[in-house]
């Protein structure tokens, strides 16, 4: 059974999250300030942890430097009014993704998943990522469509390969920039133009994304469950939106 | 001994006859003499009344003492005369006093004579005691009044610098120093603008405008001295004074002194010096404490604004979080998933705490902008990622309306802070859903004109009056309609943010239900250049 750790000093915050991780087959573990949370981090060998960065004791980022600094346990910050400049500070020191308060419990499970698959690709290496229709082989590079094989240029493919390989999660558009264009050869323009392209061959409507996602001012995520039962719930055909 | 007044009209008076010859001469001075006489009367009067008594009581001591008193009993009117009335009153008083004793107790008796040479020395040492003394006393008295007047100033300007601690303002300050000078020390005064009106005009007539020059003149050299003015018409004395430009405006402070620059200006002008000194220090350091007051009130807003922030923040919105996000665990409890009733009711309380926690953002905001402003961070973005971005925020709110999008494939980029630009394509987008019928269509849509890039939401609603559309966009503007809660601040921190982007935010509206469409123009730059073709080709 995967075992969550919250820390969080807010209890009702702590109570909601325990049911409703628990209502989907989750252990939780709590903590309600960072020395407790270190210690449980270390003690009771947890799977996830759910950071709060408003804590008592020490600053969230801190914390989170912290644990990093010995283990890559998936971590999800969770936070009230972060700015898109906290964020993309957050998710380079190490955060897996943030959610921001309020939230929905399903957003969050969703986070949870999306980062807990991530880890463990790592060690069962399984080479295919699926979003929705899309499915992306990390090994033979073959992008498919709804089965049928789509044609990507260099460039757009280590886009998709940056966004699959974290797929679920959010990815800044410094790290796609370094990863597309190395070193300083980049901008955010080029970004911008490259993921419109992109999205021209994926997506059922480029200009109502719903496989890459932008996060405003942070950057992309490659939307799996939701984005494929969206497109499943509104119909592919359809622009309508609700 | 006359008073001012008095003196002023015997000069007049002189002043007014013309000379012509011998005649007129004496007829001049017996005028003049009739004029001192009938302006001193009572001191004449009283003085010979004094030495009248004197006699009596001589003549009564005479049958009772066998000592000569005469010259000590006669020296009383004048010491008294002299003191009261001045030296004038005390020399009539010797010479009255020496020409009775002649007349009633030297031998001959009721004769002019005197037939004892002792008799002439007592009489000539009696004048001389008399008129020495006269002017002792006389001075004494000059002396005492001019004690008690100093006095009588300093009580003045005690009970003056007294008012001016309670002066608030310069403003203030400036009218006790004209009230001071006006009923105090029964001046005319009047403070001279620079440009509005004067202060201090009362029904005697306007400043005359010799006086208005030499302020001018004083005011733009900044002056430092006082200047004397006679006016030429009526023969008047002003002061006129330069004062600090600090003190609103006025240039300077002009007292009517008299009706001639003489001796007494110089007084004057001390008294009015002194006034406006101790005015001034009044003002330098009404200015310190008013600076140092704002500094402590600054510093407190800001603190307490600070607290507001953090404290609504976490205090207000915690809870809230824990709402929505126990709303959203209960809606996936298999007994309520069951239950339309309960689903339904915890629907309506998430509802409600994020239309809450909704408002507390704006508030925020709203705090935010009025004290830093916005500070954009400006980032190439796809408006096709903003249109998609702000839909998905709304995607709860919408959800009973029918939403379209129509924006086009190849749309420039544009230069905002996406975050801020999303934002407020919100608020169009909940207004839109708060003023239309439910099911109603709102349509999103984005076409390009020269240098921008214009977003639209349209929407079938209550529609928007002229009053409304001038309204629009201003703190606290609410529309009519179903649903029209809330603060009103959202389509405010909308425009600001658009505007902070330099983009700007327009309302169109064919009239009253026939809906409204919103529009957000922001500026670009077209996203084709070689230089983008070349980093995107492998």
């Amino acid at each position: 059974m995967t075992k969550v750790l919250v820390i969080d000093d807010e209890a009702q915050i702590r109570r909601f999250l325990r049911a409703g991780f628990e209502l989907h087959g989750f252990t939780v573990v709590e903590a309600e300030n960072a020395t407790e949370g270190l210690r449980a981090a270390t003690m009771s060998a947890v799977d996830l942890i759910i950071l709060d960065l408003n804590l008592p004791d020490l600053e969230g980022a801190e914390v989170l430097e912290r644990i990093r600094s010995w283990s890559n346990i998936p971590i999800i910050v969770l936070s009230i009014d972060a700015d898109e400049h906290e964020k993309v500070r957050l998710l380079r020191l190490g955060a897996d993704d943030y959610v921001v308060k309020p939230f929905g419990i399903s957003e969050l499970l969703a986070r949870s998943d999306a980062a807990l698959r991530r880890h463990l690709r790592g060690t069962n290496r399984d080479p295919v990522v699926r979003a929705g229709p899309l499915s992306v082989d990390l090994v033979s590079r073959v992008v498919t469509l709804d089965g049928k094989r789509v044609q990507l240029t260099r460039k757009e493919y280590t886009l998709l390969h940056g966004l699959a390989t974290h797929v679920g999660l959010v990815v800044t558009h410094q790290q796609l920039i370094r990863e597309i264009w190395g070193g300083h050869a980049g901008n955010i323009q080029y970004l911008r133009i490259l993921v419109r392209k992109l999205r021209q061959k994926i997506e059922v409507d480029a200009t109502q994304p719903q496989l890459i996602v932008s996060e405003s001012g942070v950057g992309y995520r490659l939307d799996q469950g939701e984005a494929g039962a969206a497109h499943r719930r509104r119909g592919i055909s359809s622009d309508t939106y609700a | 001994m006359s008073t001012l007044q008095e003196r002023r009209e015997l000069r007049d008076l002189t002043a007014g006859l013309p000379i012509r010859d011998g005649n007129a001469i004496s007829a001049r001075f017996r005028a003049a003499w009739l004029v001192l006489l009938t302006a001193n009367a009572i001191p004449i009067g009283a003085t010979f009344a004094l030495v009248w008594l004197a006699t009596v009581s001589l003549v009564v001591l005479n049958y009772f003492v066998a000592y000569n008193l005469v010259s000590l009993v006669y020296m009383l009117p004048v010491v008294v005369a002299a003191t009261q009335w001045g030296i004038g009153s005390g020399i009539l008083a010797a010479v009255a006093g020496a020409a009775a004793a002649d007349f009633f107790f030297y031998p001959p008796f009721y004769s002019v004579w005197i037939r004892d040479p002792q008799n002439v020395v007592d009489l000539i040492l009696f004048l001389l005691v008399a008129l020495v003394t006269s002017n002792l006393a006389a001075r004494l008295k000059n002396e005492a009044l001019a004690v008690s007047r100093r006095e009588k100033e300093i009580r003045e300007l005690h009970s003056f610098s007294q008012g001016l601690a309670t002066c608030l303002n310069s403003r203030d300050l400036l009218f006790a120093v004209q009230d001071y000078l006006s009923n105090t020390l029964r001046y005319r005064a009047v403070l001279i603008a620079a440009g509005q009106d004067d202060y201090g005009i009362d029904d005697a007539g306007a400043v005359p405008d010799e006086v208005r020059g030499e302020a001018a003149k004083l005011a733009a050299a900044n002056a430092s001295k006082p200047s004397t003015v006679v006016e030429v018409r009526s023969g008047r004395a002003w002061l006129v004074r330069a004062i600090s430009s600090e003190i609103l405006g006025y240039g300077a402070i002009a007292v009517q002194i008299g009706d001639s620059a003489g001796e007494s200006t110089d007084v004057t002008a001390q008294r009015v010096e002194s006034l406006l000194e101790e005015a001034t220090l009044t003002l330098k350091h009404l200015k310190t404490k008013e600076a140092i007051e704002q500094a402590t009130v600054d510093y407190r807003t800001e603190i307490l604004r600070d607290a507001l922030i953090g404290g609504v923040s976490h205090e207000l919105r915690t809870p809230l979080a824990s709402i929505l996000g126990s709303c959203s665990v209960l809606n996936q409890l298999p007994t309520i998933t069951g239950d339309s009733q309960s689903s339904e009711l915890i629907q309506a309380i998430a509802e409600q705490a994020g239309q809450l926690d909704g408002e507390i953002r704006d508030l925020l905001d709203a705090t935010r902008i009025s004290a830093d402003g916005v500070r954009p961070r400006l980032m190439w973005t796809d408006p096709t990622d903003i249109v998609s971005g702000a839909l998905k925020q709304k995607e709860r709110r919408l959800a009973s309306h029918w939403v379209t999008v129509d924006v086009i494939r190849d749309v420039p980029l544009v230069h905002v802070d996406s975050t801020l630009v999303e934002q407020a394509l919100g608020q169009l987008l909940e207004n839109a859903a708060k003023y239309s019928p439910l099911g109603s269509e709102i349509k999103v849509s984005s076409r390009c004109e020269q240098d921008c890039v214009v977003l639209s939401v349209r929407d079938y609603g209550s529609g928007l009056n002229p009053d409304e559309k001038s309204q629009l966009g201003k703190r606290s503007f609410r529309g009519r309609g179903q649903g029209a809660d809330g603060s009103g601040l959202g389509l405010w921190i909308a425009s600001t943010f658009i505007a902070a982007n330099g983009g700007s935010l327009h309302a169109e509206s064919q009239g009253p239900n026939l809906g409204t469409t919103m529009s957000l123009r922001l500026p670009t730059m077209s996203a084709s250049t070689p230089e983008l073709v070349d980093a995107l080709n492998d």
